[in-house]
């Protein structure tokens, strides 16, 4: 495997993959990744006024009444697919299963609560019809601006790492609720520690009021614990299964008792809620409370070797190697779970660039979007199509499927979404005009063309500057040009009947732009591009 | 370049010459596209009501004073035509097609349908019914998709479970095989359409670093075959009952043109969706509920001319019910457990198959769940499909002893 190949395989697994001018510079993979290291060292939040939703209508995020049994709020959520009918509270989780009471009648309504400032508001609830459509749209549209605010990141940001972790965690950390605004600060928290230290992102998650009330803490009460949040921590976040008692959980459920958020979306402890009572957790004992769970959760061996086991399978490989494993988990626990060493160190072994282990990952439907936009330099009229694609490929951002995330692998593809994606470039590149037409003096292919002739044409307001492509060709003669782009754009070898094929699909066309343009859509469309 | 040209020329399709020829050999060889038990071989149709049918205003307690009491305005009267069934129960007035199948003994009530610690949101509890999973667990497979993943017989490709939609639900996903979405036969087979994909590949290895690209292009050779064989096969015959003028009516239609023109599949996946009904719950239930009696009386009529109802079996359900009492915009909210319909033409118990929801013990204004809905799969999976339900299905669960 040569440099070429090697930096390019950091690219697409660091970040959404190589720029022309990124394998044009040339860098060694060990100063590429240094590179990255420094350029994803900055945090910066996501944010921007048309993120958030101002109701001008009332508060839909429930408030509990200060006293330690809050009546159960009998309105629940609704998909954000079907928003138009969605009933009350910010979550896309359910009301938990209730404590045992003893009366089936429904508590009477209060028809105002109080807001920030002590503005009483109304409760969603009593919205018309109308006002809930409108809400409904406010909060569609400030999802979808995050969203591709977040996507335009990845395609452009120089902090390729943070970008790519922070969607490894958006996985991990699997949460979805109704409203934007928690939504968004969870985001912006799982981006700031994105390589930091382990124990402060997993303790800032578990305060972020979207993944309190998705995971129903919020009804987990002193004398009657609802074990949600108390079970997935373990489960999903840290230990994984085996590795805890039911008892455990049992226990972890008292500990987070209390932890709950206030009207203006911070993490709130409420003294009153919490059990006082001793726990015996993972065998320690103790009056603990939920930073003590977290922190007795981190002594264990087996959240290092759990959690780098699913950074190895997002990574560097969906079959894990507990070989390899199992030293990196050492280093990254005696690191104090220092997240930006570990991907260090996994990207710094030979084995990381084994051919076993390049060509070999499944781009989900975000990598493979924003890998299209990042690679290519592609720049995009509208982006709303994008997210179509990402709705039909399966992987919505901030919808996971359930707290488990995305599982990723051979699960994105099926008969229908395996179609969908190798029609992709040719629907994102038919019948527009390119914004950027070849320089005459870049143009080596055949120098005395018109500038019409120049001009590749992609579609519907997706631009693709050549440039950069021009850069990597060089002096590559046409007829070799396939063979030097399939290079850059897949990650396996091309087989030689497939180069055949688009080479063919190239030379259909005598006006050179257009020979590339075909040639592009030709790679793009094979099976082997869903691969990196 | 217009669309068809291109899709003619395409790299997409040129791409299927180059399957490996083992594929191939697998894939076009004579006599797979055959059930091991065919003819005959019983095929189940799901239906999902997307969005949380409200039960009870679905199968009516309408001799209930409580059921009146929790919902003063929203409470379908007697006077309004509601169609008695037994027990005190009776369909919505615009349920009429759902009564000709009753009264054929072609349809089965099994009230109070959920599980344990139900979730009321909507994409987690349609999670939880798509997987077969309980409340606290989270899978990746669907319990379909699993039931292809079993090997039962006649489940080696995809067109074994087709769903009638652009995309696959994850009901069908399973680990090693998963059913095919499509809208119409047609559409399917021009995207996979080429002209030289019956010239015979050049031989590749495989070694593992490849699994993933033979993966890919096993799944577009089986797509492709799947998508000759529905094509050529579903011209056989072309539907002349008339069925709702819907999205939905036109799905069944194509459901019931695929199996009567002989398609070898095992499931199929067919969706309604806009059963949250938090407001005007009225209007919105007359007409979804038109829609799906009549399509599915007209379904049964199709099949029954082409003696395909027999070996047919309609499970339809709905993600959750409704709470009991009403709400203020005559809607009603997220609830629990909610009525499962099987319609067919051979099952062995019909009618109303269970007691009423008992409206006098609620759990904090909600339906207690008196059938796990796992067993109901159980049933269907073991005595209707022939297949090993506690293995799909990871437990034992009771099954309706004599049901199908």
């Amino acid at each position: 495997m040569d440099t070429t190949q090697q930096l390019q395989h950091l690219y697409w697994r660091a970040g959404f993959g190589p720029r022309p001018q990124d394998v044009a510079a040339g860098l060694s993979p060990r100063k590429a990744l240094r590179q990255l290291l420094r350029d994803s060292a900055q945090f910066e939040p996501l944010d921007a006024p048309s993120m958030h939703f101002e109701d001008p209508l009332g508060a839909v995020m429930a408030v509990p009444p200060g006293g330690p049994m809050p009546a159960k709020n009998p309105v629940s959520t609704s998909m954000v697919t079907t928003p138009d009918q969605a009933p009350a509270t910010m979550s896309g989780s359910p009301a938990e299963a209730a404590p045992p009471a003893p009366v089936a009648a429904l508590p009477a309504r209060q028809p105002y609560r109080m807001g920030p400032g002590g503005v009483p508001r109304l409760r969603r609830a009593d919205l018309t019809p109308e006002q809930r459509k409108m809400q409904n749209q406010g909060l569609r549209e400030a999802f979808i601006n995050i969203s591709t605010a977040w996507m335009d990141r990845m395609a452009t940001s120089p902090a390729q790492l943070r970008e790519k972790m922070t969607l490894f965690w958006h996985g991990h950390f699997a949460c979805r609720v109704r409203l934007p605004g928690p939504a968004l600060s969870l985001h912006n928290t799982t981006r700031k520690y994105a390589l930091g230290k382990f124990p402060d992102l997993l303790l800032a998650v578990s305060q972020e009021p979207a993944m309190l009330e998705f995971l129903n803490n919020r009804q987990n009460h002193k004398g009657h614990a609802n074990e949600n949040f108390a079970r997935e921590v373990m489960e999903l976040f840290t230990l994984g299964r085996g590795n805890y008692s039911e008892q455990d959980v049992k226990e972890a459920a008292r500990a987070f008792t209390g932890w709950s958020y206030d009207a203006q979306g911070n993490f709130k402890f409420r003294p009153q809620d919490h059990d006082e009572g001793p726990k015996t957790f993972l065998g320690r004992t103790g009056n603990l409370r939920g930073e003590d769970v977290l922190a007795i959760i981190l002594e264990q061996p087996a959240a290092a070797t759990f959690l780098t086991t699913k950074l190895y399978r997002f990574f560097v490989n969906d079959t894990p190697d507990p070989a390899r494993i199992a030293p990196l988990a050492d280093a990254f626990r005696k690191s104090g779970y220092d997240i930006q060493d570990l991907m260090e160190r996994m990207f710094s072994t030979d084995w990381f660039y084994d051919p076993a282990n390049v060509g070999t990952h499944l781009k989900s439907p975000v990598e493979l979007l924003a890998g299209i936009r990042r690679t290519l330099g592609v720049q995009l009229d509208n982006e709303l199509p994008l997210l179509g694609y990402q709705r039909a490929l399966g992987q919505v951002l901030f919808e996971p499927p359930n707290v488990a995330g995305w599982p990723g692998g051979r699960n994105w593809i099926d008969s229908s979404s395996l179609l969908l994606r190798l029609q992709i470039p040719a629907i994102l590149f038919k019948n527009a005009d390119f914004a950027v037409a070849l320089k005459q003096d870049e143009n080596d292919i055949a120098p005395n063309l018109t500038r019409a002739d120049r001009t590749v044409k992609p579609t519907a307001g997706a631009h693709l500057p050549l440039g950069p492509l021009q850069q990597l060709l060089g002096a590559t003669p046409a007829p070799a040009q396939p063979a030097r782009l399939s290079e850059f754009l897949l990650q396996t070898p091309i087989r030689p009947e497939n180069l055949a094929l688009v080479q063919q699909a190239a030379a259909q066309n005598p006006v050179p732009a257009e020979a590339l343009r075909n040639t592009l859509i030709s790679l793009m469309s094979l099976p082997e591009y869903q691969l990196s | 370049m217009q669309r068809r040209e291109f899709l003619q020329t395409s790299i997409l399709a040129s791409t299927l010459l180059f399957v490996p020829k083992i594929l191939h050999a697998l894939d076009r060889g004579p006599g797979l596209a055959r059930l091991a038990d065919a003819p005959g071989a019983r095929r189940l149709i799901v239906v999902q009501l997307g969005g949380g049918n409200d039960g009870l205003n679905t199968v009516i307690p309408y001799q209930n004073d409580l059921y009146y009491k929790a919902r003063p305005t929203l409470g379908i009267k007697e006077s309004e035509g509601i169609l008695a069934l037994d027990k005190g129960l009776g369909f919505h007035p615009a349920l009429k097609g759902f009564k000709s199948l009753y009264d054929q003994g072609y349809l089965a009530v099994l009230n109070g349908v959920g599980y344990p610690n139900p979730d009321r949101s909507h994409f987690r509890s349609m999670d939880i019914w798509q997987t077969g999973s309980g409340s606290d667990q989270n899978l990746s497979t669907g319990w379909l998709g699993r039931y292809l993943d079993s090997g039962a017989p006649g489940c080696q490709n995809p067109y074994n479970a087709l769903e009638v939609d652009d995309t696959l639900s994850l009901a069908m996903k399973g680990t090693q095989r998963k059913g095919l979405a499509f809208k119409n036969p047609d559409k399917l087979h021009q995207l996979t359409q080429n002209r030289l994909l019956s010239k015979v590949s050049r031989e590749t290895g495989s070694d593992h670093h490849h699994a993933q690209v033979d993966y890919l292009y096993q799944t577009l050779a089986e797509t492709a075959s799947s998508a000759d064989y529905l094509y050529n096969k579903s011209k056989v015959y072309k539907s002349a009952v008339t069925y709702p003028q819907s999205e939905f009516g036109k799905n069944l239609k194509t459901t019931a043109e695929l199996i009567n023109s002989g398609v070898e599949s095992r499931v199929y996946y067919v969706a309604l969706n806009g059963f949250d009904t938090h407001v005007r719950q009225h209007e919105q239930q007359q007409k979804l509920f038109t829609d799906l009696g009549d399509g599915l009386a007209a379904l049964a009529d199709d099949l029954q001319k082409n003696g395909q109802w027999a070996n047919t079996l309609v499970l339809v359900f709905s993600e959750f019910g409704r709470r009991v009492g009403q709400n203020a915009s005559n809607g009603t909210d997220h609830g629990t457990a909610n009525p499962v319909f099987l319609i067919g033409g051979s099952l062995q118990q019909k009618g109303i198959l269970n007691d009423a929801p008992d409206l006098a013990n609620l759990d904090q204004g909600d339906l207690r769940h008196q059938v796990d809905f796992r067993g109901i799969y159980a049933t269907v999976l073991k005595d209707w499909l022939g297949a090993d339900d506690t293995s799909i299905l990871g437990t034992d669960f009771e099954r309706m002893r004599g049901l199908v």
